[in-house]
């Protein structure tokens, strides 16, 4: 797959996360992965077998640059990026990923074996204004309109910033929103409520990428030494309604004064609903993903309405039991 | 559970098909030309009749005798009726989300600007039109012709307009707008009467 030679040096910011413990595990797999070193504020939820795990909080600067730049990376995978609402709140997943993007950036900007960079972003900064294209590309111009989306585009601009001064490969995989088993998503909670709020004028389209697929592309990416932003967006598109009756849950219409109702609800039953979900129940979320087949040479291979069927059948309850035999 | 779902536009074929009837109910629109259409993508340009929801009908026809969904440009981006739009196909009467739609394949109807006189073609606004060029895609040109009052509607799509020189410039999106109008007028000044 790689062209690349063996015995590279990979380090994984973010590697505590889902999606990050996946794209480790996939990475431990390959070939030309010759040692592999991750960084997080969260253990790994994934037995790794190979990886070396520094746990350290997007705050230990000097730390985060000491581990990196001791580790003198060949190629770097930026996952630490926080989405609102999912693992921390508005506040302290601005904050987060501010620090860890300095952090890793800065420190990336400091080895000298590094070859090329790969960062987690998402289609929401293409942002959802007024006259937005219905499925942007990567040409698209980068005009957020949520929080979630200005924070992604900061990741993103202090990687140009990076590529400007050292040259690197700078490979950018902008997600749709990420579902996935285990995955703590604002929107697939709020989905797997048992009355989904949805736009009774809108109901607008949407499109999401599962975890499995997301993981697979930063695998690829990495090998590849993907220079350019991509989309990967799972084929299709489902609404809120649609992704409710799918589901068999009760679909609950709402206009204007009842989002803010509703929001209040949902945070108290656990669930928070972030602008960039309201966003997406409102205005949609599409995006162009034949990019990422051309440079990646694959496509998602869950369509959107799969990774939503697959959402409503996770297990309300796992019992402990299962996982131990399953893991023996 | 196919049912609920949309494709990556938007469009909704099941709410398509539900609607089918009550198009077929107002317009008994006969086809000509289909076989011009291109297996790939392709920018299908149309005249347009004031109030005579003529891309709305053009764009139905033709899906059904292509088998392909037909996407037609001017919803606005307001709910709900841009919503509601976006359902049954259509897209923002913006450059770059027409050239997403060709470069993916697609079949894209655009309209020319209205006009009175259900035997006139309007101008084609070069803006959309020039995405064919870049995308380099066929522009075809498709007359439409109804009776205000009555169900009987024609639609004929014509073979592809080829720019009459190679332009490296914008001049060729304005020139095959102009070609394309004047193509359309051709079209209509031959057609049959409703």
């Amino acid at each position: 797959m790689t062209g690349q030679g063996a015995g590279q040096r990979v380090l994984v910011a973010g590697m505590g996360s889902e999606l990050g413990s996946l794209v480790a595990v996939k990475l431990e797999a390959e070939s030309w992965v010759g040692a592999l070193v991750g960084i997080d504020a969260d253990p790994p939820r994934r037995r790794l077998r190979k990886a070396e795990f520094h746990l350290l909080a997007p705050s230990q600067r000097e730390r985060i640059v000491d581990v990196v730049t001791a580790f003198n990376p060949h190629v770097l995978i930026n996952l630490s990026v926080w989405e609102p609402d999912a693992r921390a709140s508005l506040r302290d997943a601005r904050a987060f990923t501010a620090d860890a993007t300095v952090a890793i950036i800065g420190a990336a900007a400091e080895c000298p074996a590094l070859e090329a960079v790969v960062i987690r972003s998402g289609i929401e900064v293409y942002g959802r204004g007024r006259g937005t294209r219905t499925r942007p590309d990567e040409s698209a111009p980068i005009q957020p309109t949520s929080e979630f989306g200005k924070m992604l585009a900061n990741v993103e601009q202090q990687s140009a910033v990076l590529a400007g001064r050292t040259g690197l490969a700078i490979g950018t995989l902008r997600l749709a929103p990420v579902l996935g088993k285990h995955v703590p998503s604002p929107l697939g909670r709020l989905l797997r409520q048992p009355i989904v709020p949805y736009s009774a004028l809108a109901d607008s389209p949407f499109a999401v990428v599962e975890d499995g697929d997301a993981a697979n592309a930063f695998v690829t990416a990495a090998a590849r030494r993907l220079n350019e932003p991509v989309n990967v967006v799972a084929h299709g598109a489902i609404t809120t309604l649609q992704a409710a009756l799918r589901g068999r849950r009760i679909p609950l219409p709402l206009l204007g004064p009842g989002w803010g109702l509703a929001g209040r609800l949902s945070q108290i039953l656990g669930a928070p609903i972030p602008d960039h979900v309201v966003e997406v129940m409102h205005r949609g979320r599409l995006a162009d993903g034949s990019r990422a087949i051309e440079v990646l040479g694959s496509a998602p291979a869950s369509s959107t309405s799969e990774v939503i069927d697959h959402l409503y059948a996770w297990e309300s309850v796992v019992r402990i039991g299962n996982i131990r035999e399953a893991v023996a | 559970m196919a049912l609920y779902a949309v494709d990556d536009y938007g469009r909704d074929p099941h709410l398509i098909a539900a609607l089918s009837p009550l198009a077929r109910l107002r317009w008994n629109v006969h086809v000509a030309g289909a076989e011009n259409i291109p297996a790939g993508a392709a920018l299908l340009v149309c005249n347009s009749r004031r109030f005579s929801l003529s891309a709305v009908y053009a764009g139905l026809a033709l899906t059904d005798a292509t088998g392909r969904p037909v996407r037609f440009v001017g919803r606005p981006d307001t709910a709900p009726v841009g919503a509601l739009m976006r359902r049954v196909g259509a897209l923002l009467a913006h450059p770059a989300d027409v050239l997403g739609a060709l470069r993916g394949g697609e079949l894209v109807l655009i309209s020319a600007a209205g006009t009175s006189h259900p035997r006139q073609a309007g101008a084609v606004p070069h803006e959309l039109v020039g995405q064919a060029v870049v995308a380099q895609v066929p522009a075809l040109p498709v007359t439409t012709i109804s009776n205000r009052f009555g169900r009987t509607a024609y639609v004929e799509v014509g073979a592809p307009v080829n720019l009459r020189r190679e332009r490296n410039g914008p001049l060729a999106h304005v020139e095959l707008a102009e070609q394309v109008q004047h193509h359309l007028q051709r079209m209509l000044d031959v057609s049959r009467e409703v």
